[in-house]
């Protein structure tokens, strides 16, 4: 079973030419060990073979930008064959409620301004292993996020050169992404216009400076910036502008949560369901990790936090369960969408086993909770982030 | 009933000590039925619900078979789910166009139920290790009197509800090898062996078609 998922992926990513998206000098996820389940040993853990559904171990957070080949990937139904995003082929239509249908390929896109910046991407079901009780869908724990360069063009500019007419109020995105049975719905989503028009929303070709790879959405994915990833559609084809939200399974029925606080197994009775929109303010501890032991005296726990489109004010840091929080040192300079990395010198003095906990507050004062409000699709988990050590002599 | 092989068959009459011996064999064997009793017992709460074997085996085969079309069948271990939404969850996969039969989907749900509920262990074995544990010698159907004949017409079916989300549409490849042209087709040994008892990434699907599915399957293909 070991050796059959290994070479179980081995094909998968072959399959998918990651092995070039990569190129060489880096190592690449085909070829390096243990990428199975659970292992946490090799660069991702993968919670679901296919579609190819891996989250990046904590640990690879202590750097500010997280790799192509180690950036967690998620999708309803794996990427489209090579040949399909091939930029001699590939083409994207922008259509709906505009003046003008375009077509365009890749190097149409790139006469446009070239826009980059750095921004975290995270999955609505990042932590969704911590809510009780457990919900269904891909059992994330805390590495379905990343934090990236991104570089392509405004959405906005694309839109203009197209001309959205004064009905059009919904900016719908459809990738080339298929499911294996035809009756399974597609992924399509739809973001309000005022997003779309956002000067910092992209159509990103380029990740971390270089192209977009495969599994993250080659050669065009949508970036909305402080939103969470199922806005930012991959293998970006059809741009269509509407007067209402997307109907259909992935924007009426999942990734939306109920408007007002969720009673406990409550089914929502009466309850409002939103779209998944901005991300909650959040923290991470990418050292120390789970189960170290580390020698008393003086440790360097660190880490990284976030918040949708306000920038992180506070980090603070609980080496004893939550008794006592002591305010963690903030990193280099805030920069809008991107995580902010920290640090905390402790001090160890007693031996034995402890809880080592941290918590963000966000510009507008939002601030992590102990633990996140239940909703039935375990989305925008963001409790405090938690890690067992033991101190030793 | 004989106890074949049981000391206390030595071909001779029933002496005393004999009927003493057997009284003493009953008492153990009552004692051993009550032992398993509870120990199943015990097995089934901590299950939750009752899985026969061939009922379990029936459910792992099915959703090595069906559900796999779409997703691998670790994203099913990992749930860890009270009843009604696993209910909820299954009729969502039929609603989708999952191919089970009424009492298919039945078999399936209170398999995940009783195996995948909330007090489960965090680390449960995958579908495809419980298979292998439960694998009979056989396949569905091994007997036949004489040569398989495929039915190339049938074959188009069964590869679309079977291999063509590893293997492609009109079987030219996806993450697994294009077959239309593939050189096995010219090697039935190799073939039939890959089919049935799998190899690297290619699940074994001896348990799940039966040889005259496969050599459907394999008159479909050598038309492509």
């Amino acid at each position: 079973m070991t050796v059959s998922r290994r070479e179980w992926l081995r094909t998968v990513l072959q399959g998918i030419g990651i092995g070039a998206a990569v190129g060489p000098g880096f190592p690449s996820i085909a070829t390096a060990q243990g990428t199975e389940a659970g292992q946490g040993t090799g660069p991702l853990t993968v919670r679901v073979t296919r579609p190819f559904d891996a989250e990046t171990p904590v640990r690879e957070f202590a750097s500010w930008l997280t790799p192509n080949e180690r950036f967690f990937t998620r999708s309803h139904f794996g990427p489209p064959s090579a040949e399909t995003v091939q930029p001699d082929v590939w083409r994207l239509t922008v259509k709906g409620l505009v003046k003008e249908e375009l077509t365009l390929s890749l190097k149409d896109l790139q006469q446009l301004e070239a826009v980059t910046l750095t921004a975290v991407l995270q999955c609505s079901g990042n932590g969704r292993a911590h809510h009780r009780p457990k919900v269904p869908g891909v059992q994330w724990e805390r590495g379905a996020v990343g934090n990236a360069q991104w570089t392509g063009v405004r959405l906005h500019d694309v839109l203009q050169r197209a001309g959205v007419k004064s009905q059009g109020v919904h900016v719908q995105f459809q990738g080339a992404d298929r499911p294996a049975l035809a009756t399974v719905p597609l992924f399509t989503r739809s973001i309000p216009l005022a997003k779309a028009f956002h000067p910092d929303t992209l159509l990103a070709y380029e990740m971390n400076g270089r192209p977009l790879p495969l599994l993250h959405g080659a050669p065009l994915r949508v970036i909305t910036p402080g939103w969470m990833a199922e806005s930012c559609m991959k293998w970006l084809t059809e741009i269509t502008v509407r007067t209402d939200e997307t109907p259909g399974y992935y924007m009426q029925q999942a990734y939306r949560i109920p408007e007002t606080a969720v009673r406990l197994s409550s089914g929502l009775p009466g309850s409002a369901m939103v779209p998944v929109e901005q991300m909650p303010v959040k923290s991470l501890i990418a050292a120390p990790a789970e189960g170290d032991t580390v020698r008393i005296g003086p440790v360097t726990i660190q880490g990284v936090a976030w918040a949708g489109e306000a920038p992180v004010v506070k980090v603070e840091v609980s080496c004893d369960n939550g008794k006592t929080w002591e305010q963690a040192r903030l990193l280099g300079e805030s920069q809008p969408y991107a995580w902010r990395q920290w640090q905390y010198l402790w001090k160890a003095r007693q031996v034995g086993p402890t809880a080592i906990l941290c918590r963000a507050t966000d510009a507008q004062g939002a601030q992590q909770p102990e633990k996140s409000p239940w909703n039935p699709g375990g989305f925008l988990w963001n409790g405090w982030d938690r890690l067992s050590v033991t101190v030793a002599a | 009933m004989e106890w074949v092989g049981s000391p206390v068959c030595d071909g001779g009459g029933m002496s005393k000590s004999m009927t003493h011996k057997t009284s003493g064999f009953v008492l153990a064997a009552w004692l051993c039925t009550l032992l398993g009793w509870v120990v199943m017992t015990a097995a089934q709460e901590d299950d939750r619900g009752t899985i026969q074997p061939a009922q379990a085996r029936q459910a792992l085969t099915l959703i090595h078979a069906r559900c796999a079309v779409c997703h691998t069948t670790d994203l099913i271990v990992q749930q860890r789910l009270p009843a009604d939404r696993w209910t909820v969850t299954v009729e969502k996969m039929m609603h989708w166009g999952a191919d089970l039969s009424k009492d298919e989907a039945a078999v399936v749900l209170q398999f995940v139920t009783a195996r995948y509920h909330s007090g489960a262990p965090d680390h449960l074995p995958s579908i495809e290790e419980e298979l292998a544990l439960t694998a009979p010698a056989w396949g569905p159907s091994t007997a036949s009197d004489g040569p398989l004949v495929g039915v190339s017409e049938r074959g188009a079916e069964i590869f679309a509800r079977n291999c063509q989300a590893c293997h492609g549409e009109g079987a030219m490849g996806g993450a697994g090898p294009k077959l239309a042209r593939n050189k096995i087709l010219k090697n039935e040994g190799v073939f039939w062996e890959t089919v049935l008892h799998g190899r690297g990434p290619m699940p074994a699907w001896g348990a799940v078609l039966s040889h005259q599915e496969i050599s459907d399957i394999h008159a479909w293909l050598a038309t492509r």
